[in-house]
C-alpha cells in the first residue's frame, strides 16, 4: 500500500459571537486564528461557518453542544471552554492515493481521526492556556472588557502551543489525561511526605508541593483536576526540554566554583541556571493559574530537579522572587534531595526486576485508568513521551478509543472483548470510574482463554483493584 | 479456520458438544438469486474515497436495455432504435407515472398528503420553535441542491423554510472548500448529510446508530425517489429547472418515504443488507417455484417473479444472468406493504430498482394470490405491454397452487407463530440475528419478552446496530465482539461464511455462551432447509 499523510492542524481558533454584534465590527469576535497568514476574509468566512453550525445543532438539540462537523477531508472539533468563548481545531484527514481504472484518486480515513481523543487534546489545550494565562473571563475582567489583552495572550501562549501539539500520536491517554503515579513502600513513602512537610513548613511562601520521580507521580498537595493539567506540562514538555538541554551541555560540573555546594546533584529547572552569578537574575519562572472553577489562584511554578527526582513548588505568586530565595532553597533541597532520591531509586530498582517492558515481548499489554484518583499506568505505551513508542498498532491502539466511546452505553460496569481481523484481542473493562483495557496478541485463543488471561493480569498487576465478572 | 477463534473447544470432555468444523456455515448456497456484495462496506468505500464515481456509471451500458437488446437481437435484429424509442417513452411516462402512484398504489388519503402529519395543530410560526418538534427522534429532511424542500418527515416542509435554508448553505458553503459536509455531532445528537447528484438528504438523529448507518437509510430514501422516478430522470429535471418543485412529481411517493423510515426502524433486514425467507418446506417451496417457472417460463421479457408473505420471501425467479440486489427488494417489500390498494385489484405498476439499473424502469404486475391467500405476487417485465399475458399467468399461477395445496401451506406458515430463541433450547439466549454471506439471507426468531413491546424492540435494534457498526468498521473490521452490558450480554461473530449477532442474559458466563453459538449453528443447520431458499431458480 502507498504512504498514508499525516493528520494535520488545517486551523484553530478562538471566537466569541457576543464581541461582534454590531455593523462593521464582526472582526472584533475573532479572538484568536491560526494560521496567523491567514487572509481576513478566510478567517470570517470559517468563523462564520462555526456560528452556523452552533445556531443550527442548537435549533435541534439545545442541551447538547456541538461537538464535531466532520467533512470528507477534514475533522473540525468544537469546545466551548467558558460562556460563549468557542475554540475550534480543524485536522486534516489522512489520505492514501489509490487508482482506479487508470484514474489516480484519493482514500481518505475518517476512522483514523477519532472524535474522543481529538476533542480531549482540544480541551488540554485550552486547561493549559488557563494554567499559564488563566481563564478568558479572568482576564477580559482584569482589563476592564478590553478585547485586546485577551487577543494578545490567546496569540502569545497559543501561537507556540499549537506547534506542539502531536497530532499523530493521540490516543486514549489523552482522553484520559491520567497521571502515573509511583508506588512505593510506606517506609519510603513518608519519607518523602516528611521532606514534603519540611519543605513547606521551613519556606511559608511554598503553598503547594509536588514530588516526582522520574515520569511518576509520588506526591502532590495540588487538587487533582490542576495536577492533571501540570503534570501533563512537565512530563511532555518541561523535563523532556530540560534533559535535551542537560544532555547537550555534557556533564558539566553544577557549580564550578564552589567545591562545598557539589556534594549533591540539585539544580533548578525553572529558575536561575547559575546561584553564583546574580547577573543571570533568577531566570525564567512561569506563574500558574490554579483552582480556576472556584477561586482562582496564582503561583510561580519553580521546579528543582535532583538526579530523576523532581520537585515542584508553587510559590506565592504576589512574592517577588529573588536571588536569595533560591539559594536558601537550593542548599535546603539539594543535599536531602540527592539523599532520598537514591532511596526512591533503590526502591524502585527492586520493582523494575519484575517487568521488563519491551516492544517485542509478546505479553499482554495493558492500560488502566481511575478516574477518582486519575491514576494512569500503560505497558501500551513504552514511554510517557507521547511520542508514538508503543507497543501494538496503530489500529489495535485506536481500538482502545473506541471501547471508551461506547462506555456510555455500559452503565457503570461492563466488558467488551474483541477480535481483529489480524488476530489481536483487545479487552476493555470498565467498573464503577475505573477503566483497564488488555491487548494480547495471540492468534489460537478463544474467548475463555482470553478472558482468564485478563483475570491473571489484573490480579498481577492490579492487585487491590476489584473488577466486577 | 475463522471459527477457531471462538468455538475451538480442547477439553470436550467437560462439553459434550463436538467442534464446529471450519467452514459450518448453514443456509449456504453455491448459487444465490441476490447480489451478495455488502452494501454497507460499499457505501462506505463512496464515501471515503474522492473517486468520481459518476465517470463510472457512464460507461457501463443500462441493464433494462441490455435485456431489451438481446431479446430484439434473437427476434428482431435489424431493429436497433429500440432504446431510443424507450428514452421518448420514458419522457412521457413520468407524470404519468407520478399520478399513477397516487391513484394506484397509495391509500386513499393522498389529497391531504401534505398536511396528514402535523405536529399538534400550530399557528403560522415554523416548526422549530416547536419542542415537541424537536424533540422527534429522528427527523429526515430531502431538499434540492437549491435549496427547495422536498420532504420532512414531520410537518410540512413549508413551515420548515428556515431550516431548509441553512441545512442547503451548509452544505453549499463546505462545497467552495472542494469538500463534503458529512454530519455534525453534538452530544448523543447526530446530523447526517448524504448529497446524491441534485438532492440533498439529512438525517437528524438521537438514536445510537452510527453515522454510517444513518447514510445507508437516507440512500434508502434516495433509492426510494429513484424507484418512483428514475435517476435519469432526476438529472434531466434539475438540469432542465434547477429550482424544480419536485413535490410536484413526489406527490402520493411521500408516504413511501414515511413507510420506508418507519419500516427501517424495526426491520434488521436494511441493516445486515439481507432478505428473510418465509420458512416452508422445502417440497412445498419447490412446487411453488418451478408453478411459476412452468407458467411464465414461455413469457418474454419477464426479468423478475417475486412471492412474497409477511416481508418475508417466499420465491424468486429471476431470468438467466441477472440477479436482484437485497436493497431493491427491500424497496419491494416496502412498496407492497404501504399500498394497501394492491390487496383490492391486481395493478400495473412502473418500478425503477436503482441497484438494478436506476436509469429506467421495469414494469410491475403485482396482486395478491386471493382473498384466502395473503401472499403478493411480483412479476416484473421490461416489456410495458404485457398486463394481460401476466394477469392471466398470475391466474394460472394461482389455480396451481391451489390444487396443489400450496395456498394452504403459505397460510398455514405465515399464521403460525414463528421460532422462538427458546426453541432452540440455550436457556441463556434471548434472540438473536444469522446472516449467510453468500446468499444475502437472514433469519431471526420472533420478539420475546423483554423485547416484545415496541420500546424494547427498537433498544434492541440499536444494540445489533451498534455490535454491527464496530464489526464492520471500514478501517477496523472485526472478527469477534463480545460486549457485557447492562441489560444483555451481546455477542457478534463475522466469518467468511456468515455473520451471527447474539443477545444474552447479562451474566451469561463465557463458557455457556460458546456452548450457546456451537447449539445454535447445528440448529440452523439442521433447519436450513426451512429457513432458507438454497437454490436460485430462472425462468
Amino acid at each position: 500500500m502507498t504512504s498514508k499523510s499525516e493528520i494535520n492542524l488545517q486551523n484553530f481558533y478562538v471566537y466569541n459571537s457576543a464581541f461582534g454584534q454590531s455593523d462593521g465590527e464582526e472582526d472584533k469576535k475573532i479572538l484568536f486564528y491560526y494560521p496567523p497568514k491567514t487572509d481576513f476574509d478566510t478567517q470570517m468566512k470559517n468563523v462564520g461557518l462555526s456560528e452556523a453550525i452552533v445556531k443550527f445543532t442548537d435549533t435541534f438539540s439545545s442541551d447538547q453542544l456541538c461537538e464535531a462537523l466532520h467533512t470528507q477531508k477534514s475533522r473540525q472539533l468544537y469546545y466551548q471552554a467558558e460562556g460563549g468563548f468557542w475554540m475550534v481545531m480543524t485536522v486534516g484527514i489522512p489520505f492514501v492515493t489509490k487508482v482506479k481504472d487508470g484514474t489516480e484518486y484519493f482514500e481518505y480515513q475518517s476512522d483514523d481521526v477519532q472524535d474522543n481523543v481529538y476533542l480531549a487534546v482540544l480541551r488540554q489545550s485550552y486547561q493549559m492556556f488557563r494554567l499559564f494565562k488563566g481563564s478568558f473571563t479572568s482576564i477580559l475582567s482584569n482589563s476592564r472588557g478590553d478585547v485586546i489583552h485577551l487577543k494578545h495572550k490567546l496569540d502569545h501562549f497559543f501561537s507556540r502551543y499549537l506547534l506542539t501539539l502531536k497530532l499523530n500520536h493521540s490516543d486514549i491517554l489523552d482522553i484520559f489525561q491520567g497521571i502515573q503515579f509511583l508506588p512505593l513502600d510506606k517506609q519510603t513513602f513518608l519519607h518523602v511526605q516528611c521532606f514534603v512537610n519540611l519543605i513547606e513548613a521551613t519556606f511559608a511562601q511554598v503553598k503547594y508541593t509536588a514530588f516526582l520521580y522520574n515520569d511518576q507521580l509520588v506526591w502532590s498537595g495540588l487538587e487533582p483536576e490542576d495536577m492533571q493539567v501540570v503534570y501533563r506540562y512537565l512530563v511532555t514538555s518541561l523535563l523532556p526540554a530540560h534533559l535535551e538541554t542537560e544532555l547537550q551541555g555534557g556533564s558539566m560540573p553544577r557549580h564550578p566554583s564552589s567545591p562545598f555546594l557539589s556534594s549533591h546533584y540539585g539544580r533548578f529547572v525553572t529558575g536561575p541556571a547559575n546561584l553564583q552569578d546574580a547577573s543571570g537574575g533568577t531566570g525564567k519562572v512561569p506563574k500558574v493559574y490554579v483552582n480556576n472553577d472556584a477561586t482562582p489562584e496564582i503561583y510561580h511554578l519553580v521546579v528543582y530537579r535532583a538526579l530523576s527526582a523532581t520537585v515542584c513548588l508553587f510559590i506565592e505568586g504576589s512574592l517577588h522572587l529573588n536571588l536569595d530565595l533560591f539559594k536558601r532553597l537550593d542548599i535546603f533541597l539539594g543535599p536531602q534531595l540527592t539523599t532520598l532520591v537514591s532511596e526512591v531509586a533503590e526502591q524502585c530498582g527492586r520493582q523494575a526486576a519484575g517487568i521488563n517492558a519491551n516492544s517485542l515481548d509478546p505479553s499482554p499489554k495493558f492500560v488502566y485508568f481511575n478516574k477518582l484518583n486519575l491514576a494512569q499506568k500503560s505497558t501500551v505505551h513504552l514511554d510517557s513521551r507521547r511520542t508514538g513508542n508503543v507497543a501494538v498498532t496503530p489500529e489495535v491502539l485506536r481500538l482502545l478509543a473506541d471501547i471508551n466511546a461506547d462506555k456510555a452505553r455500559m452503565s457503570t460496569t461492563g466488558e467488551t472483548i474483541l477480535k481483529t481481523m489480524t488476530d489481536y484481542w483487545v479487552v476493555g473493562k470498565v467498573s464503577n470510574l475505573r477503566e483497564f483495557y488488555v491487548v494480547i496478541h495471540q492468534k489460537n485463543a478463544n474467548l475463555i482463554e482470553i478472558n482468564d488471561e485478563v483475570k491473571r493480569l489484573s490480579d498481577s498487576q492490579l492487585k487491590s483493584i476489584f473488577f466486577h465478572d | 479456520m475463522a471459527s477457531k477463534g471462538l468455538c475451538q473447544e480442547r477439553n470436550n470432555t467437560e462439553n459434550e458438544e463436538s467442534e464446529i468444523v471450519p467452514d459450518f456455515e448453514p443456509g449456504a448456497s453455491l448459487e444465490s438469486m441476490l447480489v451478495t456484495t455488502d452494501s454497507f462496506e460499499e457505501l462506505e468505500q463512496e464515501m471515503d474515497s474522492s473517486f468520481d464515481e459518476r465517470q463510472m456509471k457512464e460507461s457501463t451500458t443500462s441493464t433494462i436495455s441490455e435485456i431489451q437488446e438481446e431479446l430484439h437481437d434473437t427476434t428482431i435484429p435489424e431493429d436497433s432504435s429500440s432504446d431510443q424509442d424507450d428514452k421518448l417513452i420514458e419522457n412521457d411516462e413520468v407524470e404519468e407515472v407520478a399520478s399513477q402512484l397516487s391513484e394506484t398504489s397509495l391509500t386513499s388519503n393522498e389529497e391531504g398528503n401534505t398536511a396528514a402529519t402535523p405536529v399538534g395543530s400550530l399557528p403560522e410560526e415554523e416548526y422549530w420553535q416547536n419542542p415537541e418538534w424537536k424533540e422527534r427522534k429522528k427527523h429526515v429532511f430531502i431538499l434540492s441542491a437549491a435549496g427547495k424542500p422536498i420532504y420532512s418527515r414531520y410537518g410540512s416542509e413549508d413551515k420548515l423554510v428556515t431550516i431548509f435554508g441553512v441545512m442547503q448553505a451548509l452544505v453549499s458553503f463546505v462545497q467552495t472548500n472542494q469538500d463534503t459536509i458529512r454530519s455534525i455531532h453534538a452530544g448523543n445528537s447526530k446530523f447526517v448529510f448524504l448529497i446524491k447528484g441534485p438532492i440533498i438528504l439529512v438525517s437528524v438523529s438521537r438514536t445510537t446508530e452510527s453515522v454510517s448507518q444513518l447514510v445507508l437509510q437516507l440512500t434508502y430514501v434516495y433509492n426510494q425517489i429513484v424507484s418512483v422516478l428514475t435517476s435519469s430522470q432526476l438529472t434531466r429535471i434539475y438540469e432542465q429547472r434547477r429550482n424544480y418543485d419536485l413535490r410536484r412529481l413526489l406527490a402520493g411517493a411521500e408516504r413511501l418515504i414515511d413507510h420506508l423510515l418507519n419500516f427501517m426502524e424495526r426491520e434488521p433486514a436494511f441493516l445486515l443488507g439481507a432478505v428473510k425467507c418465509l420458512p416452508l418446506t422445502p417440497s412445498v417451496r419447490d412446487s411453488i417455484t418451478q408453478t411459476i417457472v412452468q407458467t411464465c417460463g414461455k413469457i418474454k421479457n419477464l426479468v423478475f417473479g417475486i412471492l412474497l408473505a409477511k416481508n418475508q420471501l417466499i420465491t424468486l425467479v429471476r431470468m438467466k444472468k441477472y440477479f436482484i440486489h437485497p436493497a431493491d427488494l427491500h424497496l419491494i417489500f416496502n412498496l407492497v406493504n404501504s399500498s394497501e390498494s394492491f390487496k383490492a385489484a391486481e395493478s400495473w405498476t412502473p418500478i425503477c430498482l436503482p441497484k438494478f439499473d436506476s436509469s429506467g424502469f421495469l414494469h410491475g404486475h403485482v396482486s395478491y394470490l386471493s382473498d384466502d391467500c395473503q401472499a403478493c405476487l411480483l412479476l416484473l417485465t421490461v416489456d410495458r405491454d404485457v398486463f394481460f399475458t401476466l394477469s392471466e399467468a398470475k391466474q394460472k399461477i394461482v389455480e396451481k397452487l391451489r390444487r396443489g395445496n400450496c395456498l394452504e401451506a403459505i397460510n398455514e406458515s405465515v399464521n403460525r407463530a414463528s421460532y422462538t430463541a427458546s426453541q432452540v433450547g440455550v436457556p441463556e439466549m434471548r434472540h438473536f440475528l444469522y446472516k449467510c454471506r453468500s446468499t444475502a439471507q437472514f433469519w431471526s426468531p420472533a420478539l420475546e419478552p423483554p423485547y416484545h413491546v415496541t420500546e424494547e424492540s427498537e433498544r434492541l435494534l440499536g444494540l445489533y446496530q451498534a455490535l454491527h457498526h464496530r464489526l464492520h468498521a471500514a478501517s477496523r473490521p472485526l472478527k469477534l465482539l463480545h460486549q457485557q452490558l447492562e441489560k444483555e450480554t451481546m455477542l457478534g461473530w463475522v466469518t467468511s461464511g456468515f455473520e451471527l449477532y447474539i443477545t444474552f442474559e447479562p451474566l451469561v458466563t463465557k463458557h455457556s455462551a460458546i456452548n450457546a453459538v456451537n447449539k445454535l449453528l447445528r440448529w440452523i443447520k439442521k433447519e436450513e432447509d426451512r429457513l432458507f431458499i438454497l437454490n436460485a431458480p430462472t425462468f
